[in-house]
């Protein structure tokens, strides 16, 4: 009877280590300043995170896919940018979807480098982070944009207000985040994501269009990156050119930290959740507890090391690699 | 003597003679070459470049030859010696980085040509090549915005207590390092009781500074006052403040008055910064180099004014368009 229970707590320890990690972080927090747990603060972090968060959605399937999108953090400050100069010249209405068809496009244009020409996405995406920064900078000509008549428009809706005391962009979050797990844990195309990327040579013979599930991968993440385009702008109104510069790094940390393979083949939408909090409460937390923010570069890190390592040593139920 | 020898000389000595009353009035035109930072990465970049070709197109007496390094080191390193070939008179730059140029100032040094240096200085080491640096002066900056709170909590009469956090620049940064020590500095002399209880970077970013000011929130019950690096960062600050409900009782002050901040001013919600304007940075910069140029003495640190604005005198200056 012991030991069975024993098993059962090693075996959910193997499936959910993130999540134990994620709360001795937060347990550790609070005992550090009773603050941290305070409703006003969890909302706030959750709140903020969910910039970051939106766009780890779309790349976990990226990722899952066998591929790297490091064109995400570009891609948010052109989508930023574009909405807020298209607010003022065609109004909020026609500004959003123009918005979102350019970020998709741009989405597209990898997905088809990646998909269809087969070329290494490190390199497609590394080349798209520049060349969608200039882009932007053209676009914009390097001014900050900012919308003229910020008391009297609709569009702070989607990053300042609250629905049923719940912040827009935790619902928005929220929302996406039930749909894009569905569909990658419920539908023939989330299937394929994972063939594609566990392994592409076998699903090529099984006969699953490989370029076209790839192309699909990058046209949701670019989706998700106008999502996360459009809460930023709202949530400030205005915005300098560089607004998403490194996110990249940081989506991809959050997507690793909830247990995705760089290798593709693995990962779920509700680990990369939990990625994002950890991220997002880490930030957060160090702020609190009051570290020079040089420490908090390095503490950072050794967390973030540190989880990983929790996470894989409970998967594997020993402290070091086997091999060592 | 033929005739068409004749007119050659006539038509020479006329050349010679007018070439005589042109170098009497003014020793020009000058052929100026500046090489930039990295234009078009933000307004504040952007507007400086018009303003030098506007200030330069203005002036008869000055030939200007605009370039920009893109943000590239090695690309203003090439451009420096581009403008040495051409044996320009004076180069003015806006350096990438203030360690890896100093070879090429070296060189235009060498070649007599003089250098001044505009907006951030370069390292100490090249200062024995540099004829000028031109610019604001970030400690002074610093110390003003010290100043501006001070004056504020003293009108509130809050002097004796009030509270304030910092959010400064991006760490590493010149700019930012020297901000916050102008401002340190100058606090406890003004206003001693007064107390800075934390200091966070926002890197310059709006969202980071929004995020930042959010923590200070949920840590501190009484925040009176926000210093802010810069406007941009200062408007993220109000942001979460105005989320909060908490914006009514802090006074906001920062640098670089930006147009977000202006605006702020305008609408009572943010109180003071300095103002510094890309136009009288990159004017300051074409007057220095003319001014060494015509032999005056010129100060090795040649500061222009960059003045303080509140909500009180913000009508003396028009709008930033950054």
């Amino acid at each position: 009877m012991a030991e069975t229970r024993a098993k059962t707590i090693g075996q959910f320890l193997a499936r959910q280590g993130i999540l134990v990690a994620f709360v001795l972080f937060m347990i550790g927090f609070a005992l550090a300043n009773g603050r941290f747990l305070g409703i006003d603060n969890i909302m706030g972090v959750v709140r903020s995170s969910a910039i970051l968060g939106v766009i780890a959605l779309g790349v976990t399937f990226v990722v899952i896919s066998g591929n790297l999108d490091l064109s995400v953090g570009s891609m948010m400050s052109f989508s930023t940018i574009v909405v807020l100069d298209l607010h003022d010249k065609i109004g909020p209405a026609l500004a959003i979807p123009a918005m979102f068809a350019m970020t998709m496009a741009l989405g597209a244009l990898i997905g088809f480098l990646v998909g269809y020409l087969k070329l290494n996405s490190l390199i497609v995406t590394l080349g798209m982070l520049s060349a969608i920064h200039g882009l932007t900078l053209t676009y914009s000509g390097g001014k900050n944009m900012d919308i003229d008549d910020k008391a009297g428009t609709w569009f702070s809706f989607f990053g300042q207000d609250s629905v049923l005391g719940i912040p827009v962009p935790i619902l928005v979050i929220a929302l996406l985040a039930v749909l894009l797990s569905l569909l990658l844990s419920r539908t023939p195309f989330g299937r394929k994501v994972y063939a594609v990327g566990g392994n592409g040579v076998a699903a090529t013979f099984s006969g699953i269009p490989r370029a076209r599930v790839v192309f699909m991968c990058y046209l949701i993440s670019a989706f998700c990156v106008a999502v996360a385009g459009l809460l930023q702008a709202s949530r400030s109104l205005g915005s300098q050119n560089t607004v998403g510069q490194g996110t990249e790094l940081d989506v991809l940390a959050a997507v690793i930290l909830g247990g995705a393979s760089l290798l593709g083949g693995s990962g779920t939408i509700f680990k990369t959740v939990i990625g994002v909090l950890i991220l997002g409460f880490i930030q957060n937390g160090l702020l609190l507890v009051g570290l020079a923010f040089y420490v908090q570069y390095v503490v950072t890190w050794v967390i973030i090391i540190l989880a990983v390592w929790l996470d894989i040593a409970a998967k594997r139920g020993r402290l070091l690699s086997p091999i060592a | 003597m033929n005739k068409s020898l004749k007119t050659m000389l006539v038509g020479a000595t006329i050349l010679a003679g007018s070439a005589g009353i042109a170098a009497a009035e003014a020793h020009g035109p000058y052929r100026i070459g500046i090489t930039q930072n990295n234009v078009g990465v933000d307004s504040y970049q952007t507007t400086y470049e018009q303003a030098f070709i506007a200030a330069a197109e203005a002036n008869p007496n000055v030939e200007a030859v605009v370039l920009d390094a893109g943000g590239d080191v090695a690309r203003q390193i090439a451009q420096m010696q581009d403008l040495i070939q051409q044996d320009v008179d004076a180069i003015i730059i806006w350096p990438t980085n203030g360690e890896a140029v100093i070879p090429a100032v070296r060189e235009a040094f060498q070649a007599e040509i003089p250098v001044i240096v505009t907006n951030s200085n370069i390292a100490e080491a090249g200062f024995p090549f540099v004829a000028s640096f031109s610019g604001p002066d970030n400690i002074t900056q610093g110390a003003r915005s010290a100043e501006i709170m001070c004056e504020r909590f003293t009108a509130l009469g809050i002097q004796d207590e009030a509270q304030i956090v910092q959010i400064s620049g991006q760490p590493g940064y010149t700019t930012a390092i020297e901000r916050a020590k102008g401002f340190e500095d100058r606090l406890p002399e003004v206003c001693p009781n007064v107390t800075l209880v934390e200091t966070q970077p926002g890197d310059w970013n709006r969202e980071k500074s929004q995020q930042v000011m959010e923590a200070f929130l949920v840590k501190y019950d009484d925040i009176d006052g926000v210093y802010a690096g810069d406007d941009n960062m200062g408007v993220g600050a109000l942001n979460a403040a105005l989320a909060a409900g908490r914006a009514e009782g802090i006074t906001f002050v920062g640098a670089t008055n930006f147009a977000v901040g202006y605006e702020a001013m305008e609408r009572g919600e943010y109180w003071g910064s300095i103002y510094q304007s890309p136009v009288d940075d990159a004017e300051a910069a074409l007057k220095t180099a003319l001014d060494i140029l015509a032999g005056e003495d010129v100060p090795f640190l040649n500061y222009f004014d960059t003045p303080k604005i509140t909500q009180e005198n913000q009508g003396d200056y028009t709008k930033p368009v950054f």
